[in-house]
């Protein structure tokens, strides 16, 4: 019997392997492709296409990042310059310790994110020019530089079922809640330690659940799991399943415009030329922009690059 | 409103490994050691018994029946090769969409299919690869089917068919912490709850109490096997595992 199946069974797994092997490479080949190709159309248009090192961009591991670095990398990458994108990995800390490192020449974060993560203890503030002026040194030490923010902001939510009598976070306190967010969040001064600090609002929440940032912050709300879930202002969910954001009364999250983060020494190499691109973009990109992406990647299941790449189009930057 | 002690607000960032598996605060309590490793437990406890309820009648008559062994042992070797993870996370929203919550469910479900192998084809391969001759001479003498069965199949078998068990629950209880990640909880948290908060330590940590769970398992099934066969089998049985 052994003998007889071997073959067969060998030929199963090669098949398996083959599809797999299939499936990543298509991937590979197709992004590599059409950066490839951009860079090369440009090349022909620009009179001097800049010079300088191969920029490696990578997003942080949830659609809206991975867009948005799309965005960046393709404009880039339209512009001349030589854009490789990684395949997206890790969130917030993992993107600083990869610009720290030099595995990464630019990322682009959430100002407000990248407080409470190289700062912990400043404290937060919805003015995006006063945390500019806290993070933009520490990314100096750390050998980046912070460019201009954008517009675009995907600020922290505190959301809750369409149906909840609460309208600000303080309405809270008195209502039984479950509460459910990422791990990150338990340990974050303008997260569950901020609704929980009896000199902030004080909730005492009935029970907690940790669960991976995501859809699935939705579909436990939807069904009841929790009361309560922190997700960001742009995800399409929201809208879609009729969710509502409570209002932070006591101004508790801190302002998350996006901004992009380039290693000074590569920026330093290419001259003015790449931060004024850069600017350029991020002013470009508005708060309604990341709503749109996450509609489409998230919602109608569209691909990053894809998405990235019809906005530039539609906006005549590519 | 009750208050509730959190676990991850208690766990300092900069703890120290040791700190976190000797420090008595971190056993006791609500999100304490004590009872994720107690949850953790009672889940693994509950997927290996109802796998080998499942598994070791089926897989048992089949082999002593000799009939359709051959499909079910493909789909069973076969259904080796799904990820654990991809089943429960399939799992997590239907079962939310039900109302049923985040557990026990999913993550109940994606460990049956993993201890589910081992032990079916622990438990055939014993039942078939005992010896004919022993098998014929019993009902020479007289063995009814579920004699043959029960006193000659499964008693010279039950050394493969406990090592199979073994294997499942190790697997499982080495598997049990992806439960962290899909909204429940378990030794898995200082896992999640390390990698959410870039704490090295914890996550260190709680790898270190789910490995030492599973090496613990595989200890205690050991000694249970040895007590599980009769003196005279004990000697006889060559254990092997699959």
């Amino acid at each position: 019997m052994n003998r007889r199946l071997l073959p067969l069974l060998i030929s199963v797994l090669a098949l398996f392997a083959l599809v797999a092997a299939a499936c990543g490479s298509d991937d590979d080949s197709g992004g590599d492709a059409e950066a490839g190709g951009d860079t090369d159309e440009a090349a022909a248009e620009e009179p001097a296409p800049p010079d300088g090192p191969t920029i490696r961009v990578r997003g942080q591991d949830f659609s809206e990042s991975v867009t948005i670095a799309e965005v960046y990398a393709q404009y880039l990458a339209a512009k001349g310059y030589e854009i490789e994108v990684l395949t997206p990995a890790g969130f917030r800390t993992e993107a600083i310790d990869g610009i720290s490192n030099g595995d990464l020449d630019l990322i682009i974060d959430y100002i407000g994110g990248a407080l409470s993560a190289l700062a912990p203890d400043a404290g937060s503030s919805s003015d995006p020019a006063e945390i500019v002026g806290i993070i933009a040194p520490l990314y100096q030490d750390l050998g980046a530089t912070l460019l201009d923010v954008s517009p675009a902001v995907d600020g922290d939510a505190l959301v809750v079922r369409g149906d909840s009598e609460a309208a600000t976070i303080s309405d809270l306190a008195s209502i039984e809640t479950v509460f459910g967010a990422s791990a990150a969040c338990f340990e974050r001064p303008q997260c569950f330690i901020g609704y929980t600090d009896p000199d902030i609002y004080g909730i005492e929440f009935a029970d907690t659940v940790t669960i991976e940032f995501g859809p699935l912050l939705g579909e436990a709300l939807a069904a009841g799991e929790v009361d309560a879930v922190v997700w960001n202002t742009t995800a399409p969910q929201i809208g879609e399943q009729g969710f509502k954001v409570l209002d932070d009364d006591m101004g508790l999250h801190p302002a998350q415009n996006i901004a992009p983060i380039v290693v000074s020494s590569v920026l330093d190499a290419y001259g003015d030329q790449l931060a004024t691109d850069l600017n350029a973009l991020s002013a470009a990109i508005t708060t309604d922009d990341l709503v749109a992406w996450n509609i489409e990647t998230d919602i109608n299941f569209r691909e990053s690059d894809d998405v990235a790449a019809d906005w530039l189009e539609e906006k005549g930057l590519l | 409103m009750t208050v509730v002690v959190f676990a991850q607000a208690a766990i300092p960032r900069d703890i120290g490994l040791f700190e976190f598996l000797f420090g008595a605060e971190y056993w006791t309590g609500a999100g304490g050691i004590l009872t994720s490793l107690w949850d953790t437990v009672v889940l693994c406890a509950a997927v290996v018994v109802v796998a080998t309820v499942v598994a070791v009648p089926l897989a048992t008559a089949l082999a002593h029946h000799g009939r359709g062994e051959l499909s079910v042992t493909w789909i069973v070797t076969l259904s080796r090769a799904i990820p654990t993870f991809a089943v429960a996370g399939l799992l997590v929203p239907i079962s939310l969409r039900r109302g049923l919550g985040f557990e026990p469910w999913p993550i109940f479900i994606a460990l049956l299919l993993l201890a589910l192998p081992p032990i079916y084809l622990n438990t055939y391969t014993a039942v078939k690869d005992v010896d004919r001759g022993v098998v014929d001479a019993a009902r020479a003498m007289g063995f009814s089917e579920r004699h043959v069965l029960f006193r000659v199949e499964m008693a010279l078998g039950t050394a493969v068919i406990l090592a199979g068990v073994r294997v499942a629950a190790v697997q499982v209880v080495a598997t049990e912490p992806i439960r962290a990640f899909l909204g429940g909880d378990g030794l898995g948290r200082y896992v999640r709850d390390g990698l959410g908060q870039n704490n090295d330590n914890l996550l260190l940590g709680g790898a270190i109490l789910v490995a030492a769970l599973a090496a613990l398992t595989g200890v205690m099934f050991g000694l249970a096997q040895r007590l599980a066969l009769p003196a005279g089998v004990r000697r006889l049985a060559r254990p092997r595992t699959r």
